[in-house]
């Protein structure tokens, strides 16, 4: 049901739309129409005003040469003849006397002599209203050289006719044009809507699956339908990844704080069971508080990664002097280092800088560093060294350590993997999980180059 | 307790098992206690009782933390708010600093660490004279000169281990976390792996304790460090 409304309601756009265009195109053709329709209307007065003044002329002429019986004659001649063209012919003498009249008998209504009281003759033209019908009388005169008056007059019907077939025409152009228009429109608009169409039955699709994977069938023109098709598409694949990456995040949680947690369950079960000293118990729940410490630090970490993947994690980008995190870096390992045997140096050049949220950078520093020193052995070295290059500025972390086996080093990222030499020590896998997830959040990559025996590289590339 | 009158500090805080965490531990560390399950109970107890300061969790039935603050600091009561929540991120932590609270604290937390920012809170409010001079047992500590001798045999520290030593000398007799030491000493807020800090303390512990008896620095499973001259506490 909801459906069939929001199917109405969509097609209502399109119809108003072919509507509009509808009316637009009535509207114009309808002014081109009156433009057309005048001047065919002017033409036509015209062509009959021509007409009458020629006859009136040669009327003229007749009577001046041959006098009133000739005229008479001709008249009738043409009169007999019975053409279209008919005219009123008049003769008023001086004395306001009618000294001839010929006129078809349809035209009998019309008040001839209302003429003589109007403006002299002198070429202008005077109309007649029909009592009986809309159509005029047109009559021009003429004062002939002995006083009499020739008028010659014509009525417009057939003008009339003529111009009313036309605005029949017209009517029905207009008809055919706006159904015309109609239809374009209609095609047009459901064109032009398609995209739309494809968008709400993809927002359909989502809101009644809750699945993000359907995507706008966009098209490749460069129109604005198409491009709020390809923007809803990328913002359905931002949320993608943002539900997914928390999906992963949730699994991966429960996963990586089952095992902690387990271990810290035993502990304070077996304390309990044992009804041991106060001592033992004293010693066990120190375990369970460390334990629960590991949990806590993991949460953060796994909660840190989350954000950094998911493009969340808030960034607080600055001029970060590499030297100077070097250093502090430096400062909170070497004591470390020095215990392990490990030399910790650092080759940096002083003006270098990158632009990072600088508790961020620490971070990924310290883990990198905390990494070299776990997999170098007594005697060997971790170097931190920085350096410019054509995509940005180069942060590595080089040690003298066991290396990693070329079939590992893809798997290194993952945030569950650990070296078997590593295993036990919690935590580890998600280092460098989290460091890799904090320059990608920076818009910079980390690479990793491995020997074997000799020892690993990672670098950090960042702007 | 050095001061002549006894801190008042009331605890607005709904779980049961942490205000009780809470209380009993500032008891222990002298101060008078006054526990409200919810926001409005809370705020009458501040205008009833004009505690020195308060810790009150955000996230409260009632009246939340944020408008508790409000309320009070509209009521022109100035005493320094601690807040808690369970919440991490920068947001809410600027929210709550900038709604009228002194400090932040972020569950779960360790005891010594929430005693270590009420005390700091007290200090900033009731100023007291500098010292220059720490002394735990035989153990000296100049703060000025930054020399230290046990026993009249002067110690040579480097740097990081006087910071270690200044800051467990002034929280001298009370457990100090590892993650204290660290945001103290390296000023980092995120826990690094490797312990860092056991190295550190280590390494001071073999300079400040070692040739000596009795041994001053103790370290307290699942809590941390302390630094004490009496064995009892250890």
């Amino acid at each position: 049901m909801a459906g069939v409304w929001r199917r109405r309601i969509t097609n209502t756009i399109g119809l108003r739309i072919a509507a509009w265009y509808a009316v637009v195109f009535v509207l114009s053709s309808t002014g081109v129409g009156l433009l057309a329709y005048n001047l065919i209307d002017a033409s036509l007065v015209r062509r009959d005003h021509d007409l009458l003044r020629v006859k009136l002329e040669e009327y003229a002429a007749r009577y001046e040469s041959d006098g009133l019986g000739a005229l008479q004659d001709a008249v009738a001649a043409e009169q007999a003849s019975g053409g279209p063209d008919s005219v009123l012919v008049r003769l008023v003498g001086a004395n306001a006397e009618v000294r001839m009249m010929s006129a078809p008998q349809a035209w009998r209504p019309f008040n001839v002599g209302s003429l003589d009281d109007s403006t002299p003759p002198d070429g202008t033209w005077a109309e007649l209203s029909s009592p009986t019908d809309t159509t005029t009388l047109e009559v021009v005169s003429k004062r002939l050289s002995d006083g009499v008056v020739l008028d010659v007059g014509r009525t417009t019907i057939g003008r009339d006719r003529f111009l009313k077939e036309i605005r029949n025409l017209f009517g029905v152009l207009i008809v055919a044009v706006a159904l015309a228009g109609l239809a374009g429109g209609l095609a047009l608009t459901s064109q032009a809507l398609r995209p739309l169409h494809s968008l709400r039955d993809t927002v359909r699709t989502i809101t009644e699956t809750g699945r993000f994977d359907a995507r706008v069938d966009a098209g490749p023109d460069g129109d604005l339908v198409d491009e709020l098709g390809r923007l809803f598409n990328a913002m359905l694949g931002r949320i993608e990844t943002l539900v997914g990456g928390m999906r992963g995040a949730l699994d991966n949680v429960a996963h990586d704080l089952r095992t902690p947690i387990a271990r810290l369950r035993a502990k304070a079960e077996s304390a309990l069971a044992s009804g041991a000293s106060p001592d033992v118990t004293q010693a066990a729940l120190a375990d369970c508080v460390e334990e629960a410490d590991r949990v806590i630090a993991l949460l953060a970490t796994l909660l840190d990664i989350s954000e950094a993947e998911t493009g969340t994690m808030r960034l607080a980008l600055e001029a970060v002097p590499v030297a100077a995190i070097t250093a502090e870096t430096i400062d909170l390992y070497e004591d470390t280092a020095e215990d392990r045997g490990v030399t910790l140096t650092s080759d940096v050049a002083g003006d270098l800088s990158v632009r990072a949220d600088r508790q961020r950078l620490r971070q990924v520093l310290a883990n990198l560093v905390d990494n070299a020193l776990k997999y170098t052995p007594a005697g060997g070295r971790v170097t931190i060294r920085a350096s410019r290059a054509a995509d940005g500025v180069h942060i590595s972390v080089e040690d003298t350590g066991a290396g990693i086996a070329a079939a590992d080093l893809p798997r290194i990222w993952d945030r569950l993997y650990r070296a078997d030499s590593s295993r036990g020590e919690p935590g580890l896998g998600l280092g460098l999980s989290l460091v890799k997830a904090v320059v990608a959040a920076h818009g910079g990559r980390v690479d990793v180059s491995s020997t074997p025996g000799v020892g690993s590289t990672f670098t950090v590339t960042l702007r | 307790m050095e001061r002549n009158t006894v801190m008042r500090i009331l605890v607005v805080e709904d779980d049961p098992t942490l205000a009780e965490f809470v209380a009993k531990g500032l008891r222990e560390a002298g101060y008078v206690v006054d526990l409200a399950a919810d926001g409005r109970l809370g705020l009458d107890r501040a205008a009833a009782d004009r505690p020195d300061l308060a810790v009150i969790d955000i996230m409260l039935p009632g009246l939340d933390g944020l408008s508790l603050i409000d309320a009070v600091r509209r009521r022109g009561l100035n005493f320094p708010v601690l807040i808690l929540s369970a919440k991490q991120s920068v947001d809410d932590r600027v929210r709550g600093l900038e709604g009228g609270g002194d400090d932040y604290l972020t569950k779960p937390f360790a005891f010594a660490e929430l005693l270590a920012r009420v005390q700091a809170l007290l200090r900033r409010a009731t100023p007291a004279a500098e010292p220059t001079e720490l002394r735990v047992g035989d153990l000296t500590i100049d703060l000025l000169s930054r020399r230290v001798t046990r026993a009249g045999q002067a110690i040579d520290l480097r740097p990081r281990e006087f910071a270690l030593l200044e800051y467990l000398a002034r929280h001298a007799g009370r457990v100090v976390s590892k993650t204290m030491i660290l945001s103290r000493v390296w000023s980092y807020t995120f826990d690094p792996r490797t312990n860092v800090v056991d190295v550190l303390v280590c390494r001071l512990r073999e300079k400040i304790d070692r040739p000596f008896e009795p041994k001053l620095l103790h370290t307290r499973r699942g809590m941390g460090y302390i630094l004490s001259a009496e064995p009892s506490t250890a």
